[in-house]
């Protein structure tokens, strides 16, 4: 069972971004992509996704999830496969709450999904008084207000406050993979320690993550399986949690300086 | 009285014995003899008679408003003034255009509702309903009636106020509505009463009440309050082409008036409707006004502030899909010192559409410390469609403070893109984003109907994209 990227290259119109990526990332694991600024680490978060912004340079497979094909998918049909991104800096969407987006978004993806609990689908009214219940014990556990539910997506909110508003949808969500875009920018020690924990919880549960990052900080807190390191679209290195560790004391400039 | 016996003599003409259920329609084309007829039916005092005759004058000798939308293709002699409202429902429901039947269905619209309509029950069969809450609100002295019946039961209230908020003179349309008005709402609030539930034309919705040239008149006494619902969100078939609606208002010492109408005509339909408000002392006057089909609408919700300290609000939104124009917005004259106003307009357009926001606000010498607030938002889906703004802004003194703001959006490709990542198609994420876009406005709205309007995008946005 995992998230399988195979020899996908992709860019905006004539401009390459990434080449040839090869990732796996297995289930109830925690995998980090690393890389400096500019290195195609967003793009590559955002075209696991389908955003239709990005394309492929070659027409061929590259993404299968738990080996099913979702190469030709679109975002939305990918987030009913149980495919999750945590957004580097979320859309705001004025007028629309935390709580209704997340209820629709629900519901949408629960509705494609065969194994959860069918029979609250009989009972709507049912279901979405339970989905309250969980949303704002989920929220309180995360230190989200619960007020800010009840706001919309674009609202006065701060970056840190942004990126646990991205979190506690994947935990609402309970996403098969999950990838989440720089959620660690930002956020002081506090929050960076709630969310390496609901990073470890959604693990235990069996999520597949990747956690796109340039920093180490977030790793203290979040052990990695796997460390995977992207410059200039390529992957040049991947192993354990130690090669964090030496990009940490080392920078990326060993990669950096190798061949284009 | 030419007329008096124009009821049996129809009414055996056409084989109809009770005098409510006969129906009766005017010859195409307006003139004397039209309007004389329409009087004469509805057996009218000769104030109205008069009235009417005075304003088919004033119609004729107007000119129709070079601004707005382009009302050339409107041919005044190819509509009937006056049909009883048996005459314009189609026969069947199998008539009735599919797209409007498919609606009804997906809005959820119970079998009943969706009969009349689609136009084709003169009888909405909520009357037991209509009739437990027109006893308590007699209790309270409030009045609740047609307008017909306003005027023969309660003349001498109609004499004194109709036409005071809305002159025949004002436009084109008021003249043409002044003379061949049918139907429509009258409602009295005394003094002091507040009226807790909306009072909905939907409850007492019958042959008498709607109609092509709508009247309604409503009396808010000193310190009552009142909130009236007209219309729905399901969309209203109309064989006819033209409807030119009056509503005037009167909101006495410290009353208060809510008015909020939804309104979605079918496809075809000219939509030109003078609405206003007069607000004295320290008074309270409010528009929702929701905009959703039609050919064309021309409507802008007016608030004349005459006494200290009166208010005005006015929440105007408009959604132009295929084809469709809405011209839109608010007015409000601050005539009294101490007076507050604002507008909030918020349109959609999409598929074609177009919207245009029309607003002015009039700040008299006379009103000094006055506040006034204008915002309008224009949310414009795709490169097909079209809005404008025409803000007029005249202040004649200084002693005033003066707001205004405008925006112009498009739907980002962000903003959609993380929708999808959410799960949502792209239409719904693009229905989402416009239901978020006017929340303002619909969360001011009885709450069956926010849930209603919130559907009808999504289907509207369905179908327009896709």
């Amino acid at each position: 069972m995992s998230l399988k990227v195979n020899n996908l290259s992709a860019g905006i119109g004539n401009l390459c971004i990434l080449h040839d990526i090869d990732l796996k990332i297995e289930k109830g694991t925690l995998n980090v992509l690393m890389g400096p600024n500019g290195s195609g680490k967003s793009t590559f978060a955002s075209v696991l996704m389908g955003n239709p912004k990005y394309k492929r340079v070659e027409k061929k497979p590259y993404l299968s999830l738990n080996g099913k094909d979702i190469s030709n998918f679109e975002p939305h049909e990918r987030a009913k496969c149980g495919l999750f991104l945590a957004f580097q800096n979320p859309s705001g969407i004025p007028g629309v709450s935390v709580a209704n987006l997340l209820k629709t978004s629900y519901q949408t993806v629960q509705r494609s999904d065969n194994t959860p609990s069918k029979k609250s689908a009989h009972n709507p009214a049912l279901s979405v008084f339970k989905f309250h219940q969980e949303l704002v014990l989920t929220a309180e556990r995360i230190g989200v207000p619960r007020d800010f539910l009840g706001r919309s997506l674009d609202g006065d909110f701060s970056g840190g406050e942004k990126k646990k508003l991205e979190m506690l949808q994947a935990i609402v969500l309970k996403p098969k993979y999950a990838v989440f875009d720089e959620i660690d920018t930002g956020l002081d020690v506090d929050a960076l320690k709630t969310i390496a924990g609901a990073i470890l919880e959604l693990k235990k549960k069996g999520t597949g993550i990747l956690v796109v990052t340039h920093y180490h900080r977030i790793l203290e807190y979040a052990k990695p399986d796997v460390v995977h390191v992207l410059v200039k679209g390529r992957i040049v290195a991947s192993g354990g949690c130690k090669l964090a560790l030496e990009i940490e004391k080392n920078g990326y400039s060993k990669w950096s300086k190798s061949k284009n | 009285m030419p007329y008096t016996s124009l009821n049996s003599l129809s009414s055996y003409r056409y084989g109809f014995h009770k005098p409510e259920k006969y129906f009766y329609k005017s010859k195409k084309g307006l003139s004397e003899k039209t309007v004389e007829e329409i009087s004469g039916i509805k057996n009218e005092p000769d104030w109205m008679r008069e009235y009417r005759l005075k304003a088919l004058k004033v119609f004729c000798k107007k000119k129709l408003p070079s601004w707005g939308g382009d009302l050339g293709k409107i041919n005044f002699d190819d509509i009937y003034y006056y049909i009883k409202p048996t005459e314009n429902k189609v026969s069947s429901w199998k008539d009735l255009p599919a797209e409007i039947k498919d609606t009804y269905d997906k809005i959820g619209i119970p079998e009943a509702e969706k009969k009349f309509l689609g136009g084709i029950s003169a009888q909405y069969e909520s009357e037991v309903v209509y009739k437990s809450i027109k006893k308590a609100l007699s209790k309270k002295g409030v009045v609740f009636l047609d307008m017909d019946s306003g005027l023969r039961e309660y003349a001498s209230l109609v004499k004194e106020y109709f036409g005071t908020v809305v002159p025949m003179e004002d436009n084109k349309f008021a003249a043409l509505n002044s003379a061949v008005w049918s139907g429509g709402s009258f409602i009295y609030v005394p003094k002091g009463v507040k009226v807790d539930l909306p009072l909905q034309a939907y409850f007492r919705i019958n042959a008498a009440n709607m109609g092509q040239f709508e009247r309604t008149l409503i009396i808010a006494d000193s310190g009552s309050f009142v909130h009236y619902v007209e219309g729905c969100t399901a969309p209203i078939y109309s064989t006819d082409s033209l409807h030119s609606a009056v509503v005037e208002i009167i909101v006495k010492k410290g009353a208060r008036v809510r008015y909020s109408t939804i309104q979605n005509w079918s496809k075809n339909v000219y939509n030109l409707v003078t609405k206003r408000m007069r607000v004295e002392e320290e008074g309270i006057g409010e528009w929702v006004d929701g905009n959703i089909g039609s050919k064309l609408t021309m409507k802008y919700p007016s608030v004349y502030l005459v006494g200290k300290g009166a208010r005005g609000e006015i929440l105007s939104v408009a959604y132009a899909g295929k084809d469709a124009h809405q011209d839109a917005g608010g007015k409000v004259i601050h005539i009294a010192p101490f007076t507050t106003s604002k507008i909030t307009s918020k349109s959609v357009s999409v598929d074609g559409g177009r919207t245009s926001y029309r607003g002015l606000v009039q700040v008299l010498p006379s009103a000094l410390h006055s506040k006034t607030k204008v915002v309008c938002d224009a949310l414009i889906i795709d490169s097909k469609s079209r809005s404008d703004t025409y803000p007029t802004m005249d202040i004649r003194t200084s002693k005033t403070q003066v707001e205004h703001e405008a925006t112009v959006s498009r739907i980002g490709d962000e903003q959609l893109f993380y929708l999808q990542s959410r799960g949502l198609k792209k239409e719904e994420a693009e229905a989402m984003i416009v239901n978020g876009f006017i929340e303002p406005i619909v969360k001011e709205l009885p709450l069956e109907y926010a849930v209603e309007l919130n559907r009808l995008i999504l289907l509207e946005m369905d179908g327009s994209v896709g």
